[in-house]
C-alpha cells in the first residue's frame, strides 16, 4: 500500500473495501441459505476447485499492472497438461522429471510471448491472442483432439486430495504464490517498475528503467504458473486432455479486474486480486447449492451471470459516482491516470 | 468605432492547481492584425483554446461579434466565423487536399451526394487565392508541413471566417513561403477580417501587426499600437521584450561561476540519421553551462536523445571524462553518469500519477534498493531531502506528481537526476511552461549545480535564458552545429541570426 499515491489510494481502497463488503455479504448469504455451503469440507472444495484459476489470476495481476494482458494462459494450461501426459505415457518419464520439463516448457512459452511483446514491440493483446490459438492448437494436434491420458502415478494423483494439517494442498500452494506475488508487486523494485511502465512506458524509459526486461518478466511468470496450474489440474481431475483450462484466461482476468486492477495499467493491489478470486470462487461454488426459489428459474448459468454483473457494477459504480459528483459540483476531472 | 469581432475581458482558467489564465482582456477589430506575444507558458495556447471553444473559461466574459457567448464549443465557434490555424496542421493524412477542404467546408447530411467536380473546383479556387501551387488531388501525407499549413489556411478562407487565429504559422516555413503567408494575412486584413497572429519572431510582428498584446504569467500586461496613425513606429523591440519578461533581462539571471574544469563530454562528428543530426562536435567542461540554442526542430532535442541513449548515435565519437563510450540505452547513460531532464515533462519527465518520492528514486533503484527490495524509509528520506533542497511545494513525498504545478514538477524531474549524482546533466527547455518565480529558482539551482562542478548542457528555446545562463552558447540549425559563442560575446542578435540564417 505504501507504494500508492494518496489520491489513488483513496479510490483503490474504496474499491477494495467495497469488494470485501460484497464478499462478506455473499458469504453470509450463502452460509444462511445454501445447502452445506459453510461446512469445512465444502470450503476446502471451494479452494481446491479455484486453485488453478486463482494461480492464473495471481500471475495475471502483474501483467495487467504493466498495462499488458495474457490471453494465452488457459491454452497454455492445456498444452502443458498434454505435454505432461505425453512425457509420462509415451516417453515413460518419472513424474518429477516430467513435471520439471513441463514447468520449463511453460516458462519457455511465456518467454515466447515476452519475446514477441518486448523485442518485436507487438501489442500484448494480439500476441497472446495468437498464442492463445497456437498453444491450444498444438495441444489438440498432439492428442488428435481425442486422446486422454489417464495412467498417472498414484502418488501424483493423490496430490489432488492431499491435505496438510487438514488444509488442502492447493490452499498451501495458493497462499505461497499469493505471498510471493505480493512481495514481487508491493515490496520489490520489480513491482515498482511494473507500475511505472503501466502508467507510462515512455516515462519509465526516460527514467532509465530497463523497460524491456521488466515488461518481459510477468509474461515469463504467467507461463510458469500456467504449467503449475496444469499439473494441479491434471492431478485433481486424474486425467490430462487438450481442453484443460479452456476459458480460464478470462476468469483470471475477471478476478484481477474485479479486484481493482486497472486494465490500463499502473493501478492495482494484490490483496484486491485475492478478494476478486475469492468473490468468484465463492459465487461459483455457492450458487449451485442455493434453493431454486432464489434462482428465478435460471440454473447453473446463474454463476456466470452474477459474476458478469458483479464485474460491471464494480467497474461502473465508482465511475458513475465520479461522473455524477463532477456534474453536480463542477469539479475539474481528476488528473488522467488511466 | 466599429463593433469588435472579439472581445475578451478578465478571462480566467485553471487546470487543477495551475492557473493558466489569471485575467486576460483582449480585443480584435475587423481589418486588424493583432499580435499576441508572450514567453512560452504565458498562456497563449490556453487563450486560443478559449477563443476556439476547446476550453471553457472559469471566469470573465467572451463576446463574439458583440454578443456575449457562454458554453462555446468548437463547432459553434466555427459557425460564428472563428478559424484557427495551428502549428501542427490537423488534416487527414490519407485523404487528398480537396477532400480535406471539402470535409471542413461542406455541410454533411445523411445520404448526401458528393459533388466531386464542385469540390475540386472549390479547392482549386481557394488554393489559387492564397497563391499555393498545390494539386488538390495530392494526398495530404505527401505534403510538407508548410504545404499542409497552406491547406489549413485555404480552409479558413473558404469558411469565410471573420476571425482567423494563426498560432506560430511561420515556425516551419521557408523564406518564400513566409512571404506568401504574409501576403495572405494582408489580404485577409484588407477584406475586413481580423487576424490574431501569434509568433515569437519580433520582426514578423513589426512587419505585420497593427497592435500587439503582451501576455505574461496568464495576464494581459499591455496592448500597444505598433504604428501611429501616420505610420511611424511606436514601439521598440526592447520595449516589447521588457514587457514580455517584466524585468530587465540582465538582472534576473544569477552570476556566472568561476573558470571551468576538466572536459566532461566531448563529441566528435556524432551522427544519427534517425534523429536527423549530423557531424556534431562539441565539448562541455565541468562547472560550465553550455547553452544549446536553435529553432524548434533544429535537432537539439534529438542530440540530447542521442546522448541519453534513446536514439543511439550511428557514427562519431562520444568521450566522457576522456574515455570513449557507447551510449546505447538510457540505463547505460545513467550508469555513465549522464542525467537528462526531458523536454516533455508531463510525458517523460515525471510519471504524474506516482508519488514524487517514487519519481525521484526511479533512476537510483540499484543504489537506493541494492537487494531489489524497496526501502520505504530511505525513499521517503530522499523525497524529503529534495523537497527541502529544491524548495518543492508539495504536501509531502507521497503527493502524486500530477498534483504539483508545472515548475514544481520540473523540480521533481530535476531531483530524479540529481539523486543519481551525475557528471553531465542535460536539461531540455528546463523552464518551459514554468511560472516566473519557479523559473528563477530553477535558474539558481542550475547555476549552483554548475558551481559545484557539474557539466551542464542546457537546451533552451528561450533566448534571454540562453544568453543569461550560458557560459558558452552553441547554435544548431537543420541538424548541425553551426556556431559557438563565448557567453560574453553572444548577443540575441548574433545567436538568432546564426539560428535563422538559411544555409
Amino acid at each position: 500500500m505504501a507504494s500508492l499515491s494518496p489520491s489513488l489510494k483513496k479510490n483503490v481502497l474504496r474499491h477494495e473495501s467495497l469488494l470485501l463488503l460484497v464478499l462478506l455479504l455473499e458469504f453470509a448469504f450463502l452460509c444462511l441459505y445454501a445447502r452445506n455451503f459453510g461446512t469445512p469440507d465444502n470450503l476446502s472444495n471451494v479452494v481446491r476447485h479455484s486453485a488453478e484459476i486463482g494461480l492464473l489470476a495471481l500471475a495475471m495481476m502483474p501483467v495487467i499492472l504493466t498495462g499488458g494482458i495474457d490471453l494465452s494462459v488457459g491454452s497454455l494450461m492445456g498444452l502443458c497438461a498434454v505435454l505432461f501426459g505425453v512425457l509420462t505415457h509415451d516417453y515413460h518419464l518419472a513424474t518429477l522429471p516430467a513435471a520439471a520439463v513441463t514447468l520449463a516448457a511453460g516458462l519457455f512459452a511465456g518467454g515466447f510471448n515476452a519475446f514477441l511483446i518486448t523485442a518485436l514491440r507487438l501489442p500484448p493483446l494480439i500476441v497472446t491472442l495468437g498464442t492463445y490459438s497456437l498453444f491450444r492448437g498444438l495441444a489438440e494436434a498432439i492428442t488428435q483432439g481425442t486422446k486422454t491420458y489417464r495412467a498417472f502415478d498414484p502418488a501424483f494423483l493423490s496430490l489432488g486430495e492431499t491435505r496438510w494439517f487438514g488444509v488442502p494442498l492447493q490452499a498451501w500452494i495458493l497462499t505461497a504464490a499469493a505471498a510471493s506475488f505480493y512481495l514481487l508487486v508491493h515490496r520489490s523494485t520489480f513491482g515498482r517498475s511494473f507500475r511505472a511502465i503501466g502508467f507510462s512506458p515512455e516515462g519509465a524509459r526516460y527514467a532509465g528503467l530497463s523497460v524491456q526486461s521488466r515488461t518481459a518478466l510477468p509474461y515469463l511468470l504467467t507461463g510458469l504458473v500456467a504449467a503449475l496450474a496444469a499439473l494441479l489440474f491434471t492431478a485433481r481431475l486424474r486425467q490430462a486432455r487438450a481442453d484443460a483450462g479452456t476459458g480460464y484466461e478470462l476468469c483470471a482476468i475477471t478476478a484481477v479486474v474485479l479486484g481493482g486492477t486497472s486494465i490500463f495499467g499502473g493501478v492495482g493491489t494484490l490483496p484486491g486480486t485475492l478478494a476478486g478470486i475469492a468473490a468468484i470462487a465463492v459465487l461459483t461454488n455457492g450458487i449451485g447449492r442455493v434453493p431454486a426459489v432464489f434462482k428465478a428459474g435460471i440454473g447453473g448459468e446463474l454463476a456466470s451471470l452474477l459474476t458478469g454483473a458483479l464485474l460491471l457494477v464494480a467497474l461502473a459504480g465508482p465511475e458513475l459516482a465520479r461522473v455524477l459528483s463532477t456534474r453536480s459540483a463542477k469539479i475539474s476531472p481528476s488528473p488522467k491516470t488511466l | 468605432m466599429r463593433q469588435p469581432l472579439l472581445r475578451l475581458s478578465q478571462i480566467t482558467k485553471s487546470f487543477g492547481a495551475v492557473r493558466a489564465l489569471k485575467g486576460v482582456s483582449f480585443e480584435l477589430h475587423p481589418g486588424e492584425v493583432h499580435a499576441l506575444l508572450g514567453e512560452n507558458g504565458a498562456g497563449k495556447s490556453t487563450l486560443i483554446k478559449v477563443i476556439t471553444g476547446a476550453h471553457q473559461p472559469d471566469g470573465g466574459t467572451l463576446e463574439i461579434g458583440g454578443t456575449t457567448v457562454s458554453n462555446l464549443t468548437p463547432t459553434r465557434a466555427r459557425k460564428l466565423g472563428i478559424a484557427c490555424i495551428y502549428q501542427q496542421p490537423a488534416l487527414f493524412p490519407d485523404l487528398s487536399v480537396s477532400e480535406n477542404i471539402g470535409l471542413r467546408l461542406e455541410g454533411g447530411a445523411f445520404f448526401a451526394k458528393v459533388h466531386w467536380k464542385q469540390r475540386r473546383k472549390n479547392a482549386d479556387a481557394l488554393l489559387a487565392r492564397i497563391g499555393a501551387a498545390l494539386d488538390p488531388e495530392t494526398p495530404v501525407r505527401s505534403l510538407s508541413m508548410p504545404e499542409q499549413q497552406l491547406v489549413e489556411i485555404a480552409c479558413a478562407l473558404g469558411s469565410g471566417a471573420k476571425t482567423v487565429i494563426m498560432d506560430e504559422p511561420t515556425a516551419s516555413l521557408t523564406q518564400v513561403e513566409q512571404e506568401l503567408l504574409f501576403g495572405v494575412v494582408r489580404d485577409l486584413r484588407a477584406s475586413g477580417a481580423g487576424v490574431v497572429y501569434i509568433s515569437h519572431r519580433l520582426e514578423e510582428i513589426f512587419a505585420l501587426a497593427d497592435r500587439v498584446t503582451v501576455l505574461r504569467d496568464g495576464q494581459s500586461i499591455s496592448t500597444r499600437a505598433v504604428r501611429s496613425e501616420l505610420g511611424a513606429m511606436e514601439l521598440t523591440e526592447e520595449e516589447l521584450i521588457s514587457l514580455m519578461v517584466g524585468r530587465e533581462v540582465a538582472s534576473i539571471y544569477p552570476h556566472r561561476g568561476g573558470s571551468p574544469g576538466e572536459t566532461v563530454l566531448e563529441l566528435e562528428n556524432v551522427c544519427c540519421a534517425a534523429g536527423g543530426i549530423a557531424n556534431i562536435s562539441l565539448a562541455v567542461r565541468a562547472g560550465e553551462i553550455l547553452g544549446l540554442a536553435g529553432l524548434v526542430g533544429a535537432g537539439r532535442t534529438e542530440l540530447a536523445r542521442v546522448l541519453f541513449g534513446i536514439t543511439p548515435a550511428d557514427s562519431g565519437t562520444i568521450r566522457l571524462l576522456g574515455r570513449n563510450v557507447q551510449v546505447r540505452s538510457p540505463q547505460q547513460a545513467v550508469s555513465l553518469g549522464i542525467g537528462y531532464v526531458p523536454e516533455d515533462r508531463r510525458r517523460h519527465g515525471v510519471i504524474l500519477p506516482m508519488p514524487i518520492a517514487e519519481n525521484m528514486s526511479m533512476a537510483v533503484h540499484p543504489k537506493l534498493f541494492p537487494g531489489k527490495w524497496l526501502r520505504f524509509e530511505a525513499e521517503r528520506a530522499l523525497g524529503l531531502r529534495f523537497i527541502e533542497e529544491l524548495g518543492i511545494k508539495a504536501y509531502g513525498p507521497e503527493a502524486p506528481g500530477g498534483s504539483l504545478s508545472g515548475g514544481n514538477q520540473q523540480k521533481v524531474s530535476l531531483a530524479r537526476w540529481l539523486a543519481t549524482e551525475p557528471r553531465l546533466l542535460i536539461l531540455d527547455d528546463p523552464t518551459q511552461g514554468v511560472d516566473v518565480g519557479a523559473k528563477s529558482e530553477i535558474h539558481r539551482i542550475i547555476r549552483d549545480l554548475a558551481a559545484k562542478g557539474l557539466a551542464v548542457l542546457m537546451i533552451s528555446s528561450d533566448l534571454p535564458e540562453v544568453l543569461g545562463m550560458s557560459d558558452r552558447i552553441a547554435v544548431m540549425r537543420g541538424g548541425r552545429l553551426v556556431e559557438t559563442f563565448e557567453g560574453s560575446t553572444a548577443t540575441a542578435q548574433r545567436v538568432m541570426s546564426a539560428a535563422l540564417r538559411p544555409s
